[in-house]
């Protein structure tokens, strides 16, 4: 899987995937091949964090709509569109052609945005005809400091 | 069966993904150094913006009616290509893809009945525009062509067809057959279509489909004309091509931004198109045995100016950028006369061999300096590639070679590109 060069090292290969050939073997001396059983390749956030990576958008959170739930300023959102739409779940929506991102809530005649900041409004998706759900915010990155 | 998947005017569809605001507003994409118009909204199709037509022409046209005009953002489409085509493999499995360009690929399907082919495709559609927003059309038939015809009828109408056409019924492939002109059947130029009204009165795709083999053999270009013929007929004749791994020529051409008339700065943009091209290159762990380089000249109101070129071939094939420049540089030398503005240049690298079989020469020695400068090459393409500064769109930015220069007036226009949203850490769409 791994194409060389002609030097025999791994080269740039345009993608941050690897395969299990990659995965650094323990060779120090006399503890090389019991060691090698536990060796792992580490944690790939990629991995945990993307679920279905063609599928998986970032957004940039803008102004302080949905700090109580702990989406600030500058965080970054993980989007996926292939993830159903549920009661509940904080959704990138798309409204008078503007992006939102706002918690998706539906009863049993109508449903809403809701903004998680005392300021602002929930939107009645009743009022709106050209409402559509972008994807659904699956993580949120924060820096801390 | 065969199918074609082609995404609806894919480069304003990307454009609009991250801006929904122009979702039902005209859009147009202009090609590199927006030059012209090379993808249109369905809106600015209505509005007569035609393909290929240049900026300056349909300028008052874009001012009256509020037509949004975008740079190519190529970092953008090649994201939202490799998704499209990622959730194609993902779907059927990836020795049934066959990615055709950078908004089509072919796939293979199982030969299904006609209602379950109806559904799959549209499933098919779904899928993709779910997952990676961006909407596509798919043709289905028991050969390419056909399935390239089926598309195309579908794309006419697309509030009837839903973007899905499946031919795969005799009297329904006959009846898009006679609806469709030979010009407008893939692979059917414009010449060629001519000579089929002009000697053989033939019009429509099914008065090709019954035109026999050796007749076809005979008068309508050998054996591509009597593979076209036997598609047309529902016999599949054109093989599903291996991926092309590895580009048999690489080249990198490019408008200036501005005229440019200095030898110095001609020499600054052919060091960088070399460049550019050399870690194409590496990328595909290839190295290259023939350097092409031209320069063309710019004349007021004249669309086509004279090209200078000249090109040298290598003893060794290398795919050492400093190497490369040198002879590049060496050939733009050769051809610049002082005085005309020119407008374009570009390096062609072609005689591409595999970088592990690279093969020596007799006459040079194989202990040569430059075997030894290929990890460092690779070095700068990882820092390149990892490290691109935000604001500007091409890899070669942090570390570069002097001969590329530092000022670069001579670079591309991109007045109107958006931002590299699915690329760039700090170009990310934002949402409120």
């Amino acid at each position: 899987m791994d194409p060389k060069n002609g030097t025999g090292q791994a080269a740039y290969r345009g993608s941050k995937s690897f395969t299990q050939q990659q995965v650094r073997s323990a060779n120090a001396t006399g503890f090389g091949a019991a060691a090698d059983d536990y060796m792992e390749r580490g944690i790939d956030l990629n991995e945990e964090l993307i679920r279905n990576k063609p599928a998986t958008y970032f957004f940039r959170m803008k102004g302080d709509a949905m700090k109580e739930a702990g989406i600030f300023d500058g965080d970054v959102l993980i989007v996926d569109r292939s993830v159903p739409l549920a009661n509940g779940r904080v959704i990138v929506a798309v409204l008078n052609g503007e992006l939102l991102v706002r918690r998706f809530h539906k009863n049993f005649s109508s449903a809403f945005l809701i903004p998680e900041n005392s300021r602002y409004k929930a939107i009645n998706l009743a009022e709106f005809s050209d409402f559509t759900v972008w994807g659904v915010v699956t993580y949120t990155i924060h820096p801390q400091g | 069966m065969k199918a074609i998947v082609d995404c609806n005017n894919f480069y304003c569809s990307c454009e609009r993904l991250f801006q929904p605001k122009f979702e039902k507003r005209p859009v147009v994409v202009l090609s590199n150094n927006d030059g012209c118009v090379i993808s249109r909204s369905d809106e600015a199709k209505q509005l007569g913006v035609a393909m290929g037509v240049p900026l300056f022409e349909v300028r008052s046209l874009i001012r009256e009616k509020g037509i949004a005009v975008f740079s190519s953002n190529y970092a953008l489409y090649g994201d939202l290509s490799w998704r499209v085509m990622e959730t194609l493999r993902i779907l059927l499995g990836k020795e049934r893809v066959e990615v055709y360009s950078v908004d089509e690929a072919f796939l293979e399907l199982d030969a299904l009945g006609q209602k379950e082919l109806d559904a799959l495709a549209l499933s098919i559609r779904k899928t993709v525009e779910e997952w990676t927003g961006i909407r596509v059309s798919i043709g289905v038939a028991p050969t390419r062509t056909l399935a390239k015809l089926a598309n195309r009828l579908a794309k006419k109408n697309k509030a009837e067809t839903n973007c899905v056409m499946v031919l795969s019924e005799l009297p329904d492939i006959e009846q898009a057959l006679r609806r469709t002109a030979v010009s407008d059947l893939w692979g059917i130029g414009r010449r060629y279509a001519k000579q089929l009204h002009e000697k053989w009165s033939i019009y429509d795709g099914w008065q090709l489909a019954q035109v026999n083999e050796s007749f076809a053999n005979k008068y309508l270009g050998g054996v591509v004309g009597t593979r076209l013929v036997r598609e047309l007929r529902g016999i599949p004749s054109r093989m599903m091509e291996e991926e092309r791994v590895q580009k048999k020529m690489i080249a990198t051409t490019r408008m200036f931004g501005r005229r440019v008339y200095e030898l110095n700065e001609i020499k600054e943009a052919v060091a960088t198109y070399t460049a550019r091209a050399a870690e194409k290159l590496r990328r595909q762990f290839s190295a290259t045995g023939h350097i092409h380089v031209f320069i063309i000249e710019h004349r007021e109101g004249e669309r086509h100016g004279m090209a200078y070129d000249n090109h040298r071939h290598l003893d060794k094939p290398s795919s050492d950028s400093s190497v490369l420049i040198r002879i590049a540089i060496e050939l733009v030398t050769s051809i610049y006369k002082k005085g005309p503005a020119y407008k374009k240049a570009g390096v062609i690298l072609s005689n591409i061999v595999p970088e592990a079989a690279r093969q020596g020469s007799l006459f040079v020695d194989s202990a040569s300096a430059d075997d030894d400068r290929l990890p460092l090459m690779l070095a700068i393409d990882n820092i390149n590639f990892s490290l691109p500064p935000a604001h500007e769109p091409q890899h070669d930015t942090i570390l570069r070679f002097a001969a590329a220069g530092t000022n670069r007036g001579w670079k591309m226009k991109q007045d109107y590109r958006s931002p590299r949203y699915t690329t760039k850490w700090h170009e990310m769409p934002a949402v409120r």
